[in-house]
Order: C-alpha cells, then sequence, then structure tokens
C-alpha cells in the first residue's frame, strides 16, 4: 500500500476532527436534499402522519408522473428558465470576454475607478432597486417578456463575471501578447487565436456561475416584472403546487428535482472544460 | 540588408532618465551582444528597438529608415522572448506558423517554410507536438524557430538562454553561433552574462546605468577596457584594483607607486598626472606566484580549487575588498598560509581618478589576428 506523502500524514484524532467537520457541514446542506427527496417519495396522506415518519412507507416515483398532469405547463417552465439563464450566459460571456481582456492588459483612465464601480454595484442586491427597474420596464413597455427577465439578470451578472475572468486573465503571462504583437497580431487576432483558447477554463468558470447566478435571480425578477404564465420560470413556475386548499407537497419536491436536473447536467458537461495546467509550457515559470 | 542605426535615443520613465542617449551603428550580418548588469537599461533598449517600447526621443533606424513610429511587424524585426512566449494550445507547427498564418500565408508555401525552419533547428520529429511536452532547449528552439519564418532583417534576443541549465545553456551557445553563421542574419542579443557575450558576439556593447560604457570586439573588451567598469564587468573573476600614485611619466609609460614599490607600467600618459592618486588594475589570471615587477605578499582566507584552476581570496589593505588570484592547475597554497605573489607590469591596466583608462600599449592584432578587422579573420 502506498504511503501518502508525510505533508498529508495524519494522526487518528486528527482524522476524526477533520471527518465530523465535514459531517457537521455536509449535513446541514445536504439534509434539505435528502428529506426532499425522501418526501418527494411519500404518497401525500402519508406526509403528515404523527408521529412523523423519516422513511416512506410504500414509497413509490407515482409524484414523478402525477406533477406534470397537476400543473400541465411545468415543461414550459423548465425551458422558460434554461433559455433565459443560456441567453443571459451567452449575453455576459460575449460582454465579458473582450471587457475582462481590456481589463487585464490596457492602460486606460478610469480603469480602477470603474473596477471598483463594478464591485460597488455587486453589492446592491436586486432587490433593493427592483421598483425603480420596475418603473424603468413600465416606461419602456418591456414587463411582461422574456426581456424584462433577461436584460436586468445581464447586468447584474456582468461586475462579478469580469471581476472573475480579469484576474484569470492577468495571470496570462504578457509575453504571449507581445510575442503576437511582434509577429504583427492585432488586439482581436491575439484575443481569438492566444488568448481565448487559453482563458477557456476561466471562461468555464464565468459561465457556470453566470448561469446558476441567472438560474437564482429569476425568482426576484420573474415574481415582479412578468405576470404572463406562459413566460414563468421554474421557481416561479413551482408555486403553481401551492393550491387554494393544500400544497402538493411530494409532487413540488419532485417537480423540484425535476427542474434543476436539467442544469445539473449541463453543469457537469461543462465541468469537463476545467483543465486546469492549460498553460503549462508557455513560458518557463 | 539588416543594419540598424542608433541616433541619441533615450527613454525617460517619467523624469527618470533610463537611457541617456545611445548612439550606435550595427552593421548588416553582425552578431552584437548587450551586456550589463540588471537595470541598465539593456533590455529597454531592446524593447525599443523591437517596437514594444515607446522611445522617448531620439531615432531608431533599420536600413537607413526611421522606425520609431512603426509596429514591430513593420520593422522587420523577429523577437525570442526570455520566457519563450509558446502559445500552450497549439502545436509545435502551429507556434511556429503563427506569423505566417497572421500574414494569411497559402497553405503550401507556409508548411514549407515552417519544415525548414524545422529542420535548421532539429525540430522536425516534434512538429505535433504541444510546448508542454518538450525539454526547455526544444522550446526554446521553437521560440527561435517562429522568429526565423519570418526571415527578419534583425532578430532580437531578449536573455533566451537564461532559463536553461548550464550545460544546455553551452549547448545553445553554440547552436545559436552556427545558427547566425547559417542565416548571416543581423541578431542583437541581450544577456547579462559575460561568457555568452564573449563567445558568440562579433561586438559587445557594455551598458552601465542607460549609458554605453564601451563597444568593442570581446577581446579588446578584455584586453583595452575603456574604464573601472568595463574592466570590473568583463572578466570572471573580477579584476583587481589597487590604489597607486603617479610618480612620474615617460615615454616608457606612467611610473606609479604601490607602498614604496615602484613600477613603469606601459600605458599612454594624460599631461598631468605626476601626484595623483590613480587606479591600479590586475587580472587574477595575471597574478603569479613568486615575484614580479610588483610583489604582493598575502594570506589567503579562502581557497577554491577548480582542478584547471586554483582561485585564491584574500583581503588586503584592510580596505576589505578581496583581492583575488586565479592560478593555473593545483596551485601549492594553504588557507591562512603567506605567499608571495607578483604582478607583470605588461599585465597591468591603469586608470585615473575618475576611472578612465590610460590606453595599454598592447596591440590587439599581437593577441589575436582579425580582433579587430573581421574581414580579416
Amino acid at each position: 500500500m502506498s504511503q501518502p506523502a508525510m505533508i498529508n500524514r495524519y494522526r487518528w484524532y486528527e482524522l476524526v476532527a477533520i471527518y465530523c467537520g465535514i459531517f457537521v457541514f455536509l449535513a446541514f446542506i445536504l439534509a434539505p436534499f435528502v428529506e426532499g427527496f425522501l418526501v418527494s417519495l411519500k404518497p401525500l396522506g402519508l406526509l403528515f402522519s404523527s408521529p412523523y415518519k423519516f422513511w416512506p412507507q410504500n414509497g413509490s416515483f407515482a409524484a414523478y408522473k402525477s406533477m406534470w398532469v397537476s400543473v400541465p405547463g411545468f415543461a414550459r417552465y423548465i425551458f422558460n428558465s434554461f433559455f433565459i439563464s443560456s441567453i443571459v450566459t451567452a449575453i455576459v460571456l460575449v460582454l465579458v470576454v473582450p471587457a475582462a481582456y481590456a481589463f487585464a492588459r490596457f492602460k486606460f483612465r478610469g480603469s480602477g475607478a470603474l473596477l471598483a464601480a463594478f464591485l460597488a454595484v455587486n453589492m446592491f442586491s436586486g432587490a433593493v432597486l427592483l421598483i425603480p427597474l420596475f418603473r424603468l420596464m413600465r416606461s419602456l413597455g418591456v414587463l411582461n417578456t422574456y426581456f424584462a427577465m433577461i436584460v436586468p439578470g445581464v447586468a447584474f451578472l456582468i461586475p462579478s463575471a469580469i471581476w472573475l475572468l480579469r484576474t484569470y486573465m492577468m495571470r496570462i503571462p504578457r509575453e504571449l501578447d507581445e510575442a503576437a504583437f511582434v509577429d504583427g497580431a492585432s488586439h482581436f487576432y491575439t484575443l481569438r487565436r492566444v488568448i481565448l483558447p487559453i482563458a477557456m477554463p476561466g471562461i468555464t468558470v464565468v459561465a457556470i456561475t453566470t448561469f446558476i447566478g441567472s438560474y437564482a435571480q429569476q425568482f426576484i425578477f420573474a415574481l415582479t416584472f412578468n405576470s404572463k404564465t406562459e413566460y414563468m420560470p421554474l421557481p416561479v413556475g413551482l408555486f403553481a403546487y401551492f393550491g387554494r386548499q393544500e400544497v402538493i407537497w411530494n409532487e413540488l419536491m419532485a417537480a423540484s428535482f425535476v427542474g434543476i436536473a436539467p442544469a445539473v447536467i449541463l453543469i457537469f458537461l461543462m465541468q469537463r472544460y476545467l483543465v486546469a495546467g492549460l498553460t503549462a509550457g508557455a513560458v518557463k515559470q | 540588408m539588416g543594419q540598424l542605426n542608433l541616433n541619441r535615443v533615450q527613454k525617460f520613465y517619467g523624469t527618470f532618465e533610463v537611457l541617456k542617449g545611445i548612439d550606435l551603428e550595427v552593421r548588416n550580418g553582425e552578431f552584437v551582444v548587450f551586456v550589463g548588469p540588471s537595470g541598465c537599461g539593456k533590455s529597454t533598449l531592446l524593447r525599443m528597438i523591437a517596437g514594444l517600447d515607446e522611445t522617448s526621443s531620439g531615432d531608431i533606424l533599420i536600413e537607413g529608415k526611421r522606425v520609431n513610429d512603426l509596429p514591430p511587424v513593420k520593422r522587420g524585426i523577429a523577437m525570442v522572448f526570455q520566457s519563450y512566449a509558446l502559445y500552450p494550445h497549439m502545436t509545435v507547427f502551429e507556434n511556429i506558423a503563427f506569423p505566417l498564418r497572421v500574414e494569411r500565408m497559402a497553405e503550401e508555401k507556409l508548411k514549407a517554410k515552417v519544415e525548414n525552419a524545422a529542420r535548421i533547428l532539429h525540430l522536425d520529429q516534434r512538429l505535433q507536438q504541444k510546448p508542454g511536452m518538450l525539454s526547455g532547449g526544444q522550446r526554446q528552439r521553437v521560440a527561435i524557430g517562429r522568429a526565423i519564418v519570418r526571415e527578419p532583417k534583425i532578430f532580437l534576443f531578449d536573455e533566451p538562454l537564461s532559463n536553461l541549465d548550464a550545460a544546455l545553456r553551452a549547448d545553445m551557445r553554440i547552436e545559436l553561433a552556427k545558427l547566425h553563421r547559417q542565416l548571416q542574419a543581423t541578431m542583437i542579443y541581450v544577456t547579462h552574462d559575460q561568457v555568452e557575450a564573449m563567445t558568440m558576439a562579433d561586438r559587445i556593447v557594455v551598458l552601465n546605468a542607460g549609458e554605453i560604457a564601451q563597444t568593442g570586439a570581446p577581446l579588446e573588451l578584455y584586453h583595452k577596457p575603456a574604464n573601472t567598469f568595463v574592466a570590473g564587468f568583463i572578466g570572471n573573476p573580477k579584476m583587481n584594483f589597487l590604489p597607486v600614485t603617479c610618480k612620474g611619466v615617460s615615454d616608457a609609460g606612467v611610473e606609479v607607486d604601490y607602498k614604496g614599490q615602484t613600477a613603469i607600467i606601459p600605458v599612454t600618459p594624460h599631461s598631468d598626472l605626476v601626484g595623483r592618486a590613480l587606479t591600479l588594475g590586475v587580472r587574477p589570471e595575471h597574478i603569479l606566484l613568486g615575484t614580479g615587477d610588483l610583489s604582493l605578499t598575502v594570506r589567503p582566507s579562502v581557497i577554491e580549487r577548480l582542478g584547471a584552476h586554483t582561485v585564491a581570496y584574500a583581503a588586503i589593505g584592510g580596505e576589505g575588498e578581496n583581492f583575488c588570484a586565479m592560478l593555473p592547475g593545483t596551485a601549492a597554497i594553504r588557507p591562512e598560509e603567506v605567499v608571495e605573489t607578483g604582478i607583470r607590469t605588461a599585465d597591468c591596466h591603469l586608470f585615473d581618478e575618475k576611472g578612465i583608462a590610460l590606453e595599454r600599449r598592447v596591440e590587439l592584432t599581437d593577441i589575436d589576428l582579425g580582433v579587430l578587422d573581421p574581414a580579416a579573420a
């Protein structure tokens, strides 16, 4: 059996402490998911049985079928969420990649002030600006459209994306730009042929965080700027399971899991591009 | 084709003058090395010639054409960076082809050129690999290949070997010298390593604090350094400097007094030297065991035995300055044991109070034929 490296050797009580720590925090993150999943397996009638049973008796996946019947538009909500987040991510990337390159490479007046301003904007939660945004959307006449959910999403996600990608791009050796410049390449050629491929892991990180960020912030924008059912994204769509009399908890939980599935799959696929050490061999470190 | 002229070239960073009016002519096909300690402005000067850094004032001319405001690609130069600056996501082929792709050269012609460059640099077998899989020396060759394919008028090298280990550096030095002969191109090479400078250069430009301290062939700098800076910088170990006073001046040279001993140093005197404090310079390799025209009794504190040489260090005169002697072979000396050493006046250098050399009466052609005139070699 191979021994771990000297730096990775721990005494038994250190290992116990490490795993206890991990368990405590994991419990807080994962317990709601486990509970949610178990609820989705239970028949509605047994949910409020007393004493409460944690493990489902005669559990089944029935809720995963009936959820499509109870809320017929659910597939549309998933699509909306996916659609809005994808468009937001695409727009953010198109805008942020050249911007981050500029912030990382060029010295121009006000670049420091702009970056500071981006950070400051990030500190406002979207909720603070909801009413002014609502008035703006109303006077532009774009309430109750995809546009109303996409544009504020993009606006709020750009600052953090620029910060993330700028930091990544600053780690790409400047000599690569200079070498390309000496060989006659324009800035756009250099960006496209040299910087973009090397920055791919950074861009993937930005894409994933933007996608997740957009997924998370949809709720508040959709709730305020949209009242049309057909444009509802998933987080708002889940409210459909809140009936007047009762909440269909098991279907709600099932729907939650189904709803996030496409995003989870997409992120797993994108993770492949997070290859570390892609700059190996560029310059002598 | 690759003639370079610098006319009073200056560079300021804010109010700080990095380069103080550099005048230099580099002839076509010459291998010129800029050498100097860190911060002397040698890399800045190279980057200005390349077009990466702005020139504050003065003119840079390539083939008689002022290029100050032209981008690098229009100057007809190619540059090899210290860090190689290879594109990690591209194969060796694409790395070398990059400048040609920028030009949108036809695929067939491009392929021929890249393969030709790869053959010169022995990279034929590596064309489909990524830089990450190559060794340091191979990476540096790829970087040189990228410069070759453009067929520039002038090659610029910014400390290209300083990231390699000692053995590889010696190999690459020889390869670069061969490449220079093969391509017959003008090359300007920046280094802080005087061995690289001495071995490869047709002409060395020694820079000190933003000024040219001396320009000349390698052996010219070694035998006739113009000032104490060049004398101390060229040669390893460093030249020893001894304080002397001038006793008299004659046709034979300058008579100096060192701690009661007098000797006549064969140099061309200035007027008005008598009675002044001068600096006597003698290289460690010119110190002899036993007696010479001047003798010194020293007690070595450290002795380094390198096989071919024995290097002895001793403190003399109480100034704390190390006196260094490099003796051939395995010398019969021991640490902390007093030893008698001597200096021949013919080996001595003499500098005035400002550190400017009094010209030695040695004919460089006696030392090495063709040093002064490369055409005669």
